[in-house]
This record gives C-alpha cells, structure tokens and sequence, in this order.
C-alpha cells in the first residue's frame, strides 16, 4: 500500500521543524505535518499532550487509543499503538480484546474499565448524545477532569486514525517486524471483527 | 503587529516582500535557482492576491515590493498589476529583459511615471560568456533593450550573477553600463547561490538561514525566508526555508519569519553578499 502523500526528508525539513528531523526519520505523522510548517507547530504539542503523561493513567489512555482504532480499522494506528501497549505493560489478552480479536467482557472485569470501554465505544462510533447510562456509569468512576481528558483523547485518536488511515500512512519496517514475531496480524485482516 | 514592525527597524527582517509572480520562463539559464524554462510549471501567483497582500505590507510597515520570477513579463497583464501595487509602496520587477523588443515595449505604458523600477540580468561584458549561462543572443537582447526601456521613461538597474570577476572583467562590466544609460548605484553583483542549478556550480556559496538575510518572499506555495529559498530541485519547490503555506493575511507569514529570524546573528548574510 502506497502513502496518499509525500513526506519531507531531513533536507528539505522547514526551518521550524528541522529539530524534529535531527535524530533521524520522525515517523509518517511529522514527515507529513511538516509539509505544512505552522500546523506542524501547533498538532505536534497538542498530540504530545493529549498522548503523553497526564492526570490519566499510561493504561487507561492505551485502552482509549486501542480500542478506538480498532473501531476505526486503522491498520497504522493500531499496529504503532499495540507496541506502545506491550511496552506499558497490558498483557496479551488485553491487548488482542482492545485489537478486537477477542470479545472485551471476557478479558476486562474491572468496573472502572468497563465503564470506560463503554464510553469509548459509544464516543468514537456513536452519533449524537450518549446514553444516560453510560455516562452515568462512567462518570460513577472518572472525575470531571479525567472524563475532559479522555473524551479529548478520543476525538484526538479518531482524527488521527482518520488521517493515517486516509492517507496510507506506513508503519515502519521494525515495527512491523516486531509485531510480527510477536504473532500480531499488521494487514487489517479483522475489519468489521471488532468485539 | 508590533513586534513585525519592531523586527524591520531592528535589522532582523527586511522591511521589503518579495512575490514570485511564476516560474516558467523563456530562457533555461545554467545557474537558475528555480529550474524555469519554458517547460517549467507556472506556479503563477494571483494577481489580486499580489495586490491585496502589497496594501497588507504597507499596513504592516514594509516600505517596499519585489516581484521575480520566472521571466515576470510574460505574463501580460503583469504591468496594469504592478501600477497598481505601486500605488502602496515603491515596486522593483526583475526581468530578463529580452521580451521589449518592437512594439511590445508599448505594453509596460501603464508602469510609466509610477514608483517602478526594472532589474535586469546582465552578467558580463563578454557576449559568449554571458550567453554561454544565459543562452545564445542574450547578451544582444538586452543591451539592445536596456536603453530603449530608458528612453522610453522607465527606471532600469542591472544585476550581474556569478563568480566574482577579475578586475579587468568588472571594469568592461561597470564601462558597459555606464555606457548604457546606469550608473554605478544602478549596478548590483550578485554570486551563484548553491540551489536550484546553481547546486552544482564551483564557487556558488551555500544559502541557508545563516547566509540568507530574512526577506518574506510570497509564492503560489507558500511564504518563504528569502527569494533565494522557494528555489526548485528536481521539478519539486525546495521547503526547507519554507515559513508557512499561509499567506494571507500577510500578518500570518510575517509574524512566523520574525520569530524564526530572531537570535540570528544580525548581518551574518554580508559576508556572502547574497543581500
Ligand atoms: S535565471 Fe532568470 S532568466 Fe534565467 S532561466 Fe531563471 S528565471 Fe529565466
């Protein structure tokens, strides 16, 4: 599958963006950003804010992440995001129910997560309001600033995915490598299969 | 707004903009920074945002505008533009200078009696060494042009691009045009600049952000540092002096330049005299 855009090399790299071009590739998301230098500026801190440390636990944003690009049948996202989980510590399990291999009621048990699972189901592919239930049981778990954080990072993620996924973003070779010996499908072949 | 008007009397950007009307041009010169040709994708710059974005840079300080090129006259409605963005600050448009010939002369009427001048390219005294960069009759064209352009009333400066010339060469260079009507503050040498073409010249001088004075340079692709970055490698415009993709409101683009230009040592370009 071939990018849907071209990516900027180290040398062509804007002046406001050359830093980020310093320690070698960027990945697809900066190389193509970077095509536009002032969006550039603004996207990356905004995405490293909402994705990186914050009052939400490492976890629980994986669970965000995850599941949400399963939803939205990111291959890109969904691969760069099941190593982040490996590496934060999910176990397979975990990560093969948010990958939507597995039925998620018969890996996560704890009520706080299964409330926040719900929730992420319902924003990421819901139209309109939630469902009183399911905000009433989510916010029985998250307080006001944690239920700000999360819903922020799920329409962080749905942009993301949608963007990656439009434009055919490639995960890197390594990646894809180690996904692979770990016995991760990489190609999408679940759409649809999400449980 | 300020802090663009604060950076133009500081030093730290110039006080004028630049507008690359298009790229495509009639000649292929050997050293061209943005690969024109008549072949070349026009990248052709809107008039009407030309001329909204020439008020914008008075309003915001700039005392004067540049438009370049590709060869700029080939488009023809480009003289009735120019007159008009000469109504908000001074204009200088750089040219080949081989497309007056005859009665197309006629058609710069509208530039006459306005605060226009036209930079033309002449690079030696020598007609086969300047042909032999610029293409064959060049040298003829132009200094056939340059005292017609003046007797007809326009303004003319020339500027002479490459390595630079012995004592003996300038000398023939600075006799030639004083003998066609310009005088020696009329008369800017310029080196080869290590882009476009000229990437691969012996003795081009590198153009980065620390040789590069910050001139905002306007283009169909965007805003730029200087009107020797959005250069053209391999038919693809050059982004790593790329500013923004935003030019309009002006404010947008300048904003950005002085922020990347500040902390630059200030006059670090002089020493390659690529002003
Ligand atoms: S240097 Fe000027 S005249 Fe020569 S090809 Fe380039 S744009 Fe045309």
């Amino acid at each position: 599958m071939t990018a849907r855009v071209s990516f900027i090399t180290a040398n062509q790299a804007p002046v406001s963006a050359r830093h980020l071009f310093a320690g070698g590739d960027p990945g697809p998301l900066v190389s193509s950003w970077a095509q536009v230098p002032e969006m550039l500026d603004v996207t990356l801190p905004f995405v490293g804010m909402i994705m990186g440390a914050s009052s939400v636990s490492v976890r629980h944003k994986e669970l965000v992440i995850l599941r949400t690009s399963a939803l939205m049948q990111c291959r890109f996202c969904i691969n760069a995001h099941t190593e982040v989980a490996v590496d934060v510590g999910l176990n397979e399990l975990e990560i093969r129910a948010l990958r939507g291999e597995l039925a998620v009621g018969d890996v996560f048990a704890m009520p706080s997560e299964i409330a926040l699972l719900r929730w992420i189901d319902a924003v990421a592919t819901g139209r309109g309001a939630v469902a009183d239930d399911i905000a009433t049981a989510f916010a029985g778990h998250f307080q006001d600033h944690e239920v700000v954080e999360v819903t922020m990072l799920i329409g962080a993620t749905l942009m993301l995915n949608r963007y990656a996924s439009a434009l055919q973003l490639p995960n890197s070779a390594e990646s894809i490598d180690r996904l692979q010996q770990a016995g991760y499908e990489t190609a999408l072949t679940n759409q649809g299969a999400i449980a | 707004m300020n802090a663009v008007l604060d950076a133009m009397e500081n030093g730290t950007i110039s006080r004028r903009v630049w507008f690359y009307a298009n790229y495509h041009c009639n000649l292929e010169c050997s050293y061209c920074l943005t690969e024109s040709s008549p072949r070349a994708p026009r990248r052709q710059l809107d008039h009407s945002l030309m001329k909204s974005l020439t008020r914008q840079a008075a309003d915001l300080g700039f005392t004067e505008v540049g438009v370049t090129g590709g060869e700029t006259f080939l488009d023809l409605a480009l003289p009735a533009t120019l007159a008009e963005m000469s109504e908000s600050v001074p204009v200088i448009v750089l040219t080949n200078g081989t497309l007056f010939a005859g009665d197309r002369l006629e058609r710069l009427a509208p530039m006459l009696g306005r605060q226009i001048s036209m930079q033309i390219s002449l690079d030696s005294a020598n007609p086969d060494l300047n042909d032999m960069a610029r293409g064959p009759e060049n040298f003829a064209k132009v200094v056939e042009s340059i005292p017609r352009l003046i007797n007809a009333g326009h303004r003319v400066r020339i500027a002479s691009t490459g390595q630079a010339p012995d004592e003996e060469s300038q000398e023939a260079l600075c006799t030639l045009h004083r003998s066609l009507g310009i005088s020696d503050d009329d008369h800017v040498v310029r080196p080869i600049v290590r882009r476009g073409r000229g990437a691969t010249f012996d003795g081009s001088v590198p153009a980065g952000p620390d040789e590069l004075f910050p001139e905002l340079t306007i283009t169909a692709d965007g805003a730029f540092w200087s009107p020797f970055a959005p250069t053209v490698s391999n038919d693809h415009v050059d982004t790593d002096l790329l500013v923004s993709r935003t030019v309009e409101p002006l404010s947008v683009p300048a904003q950005r330049l002085v922020a990347l230009a500040q902390g630059r040592p200030v006059g670090s370009d002089v020493a390659n005299n690529i002003r």
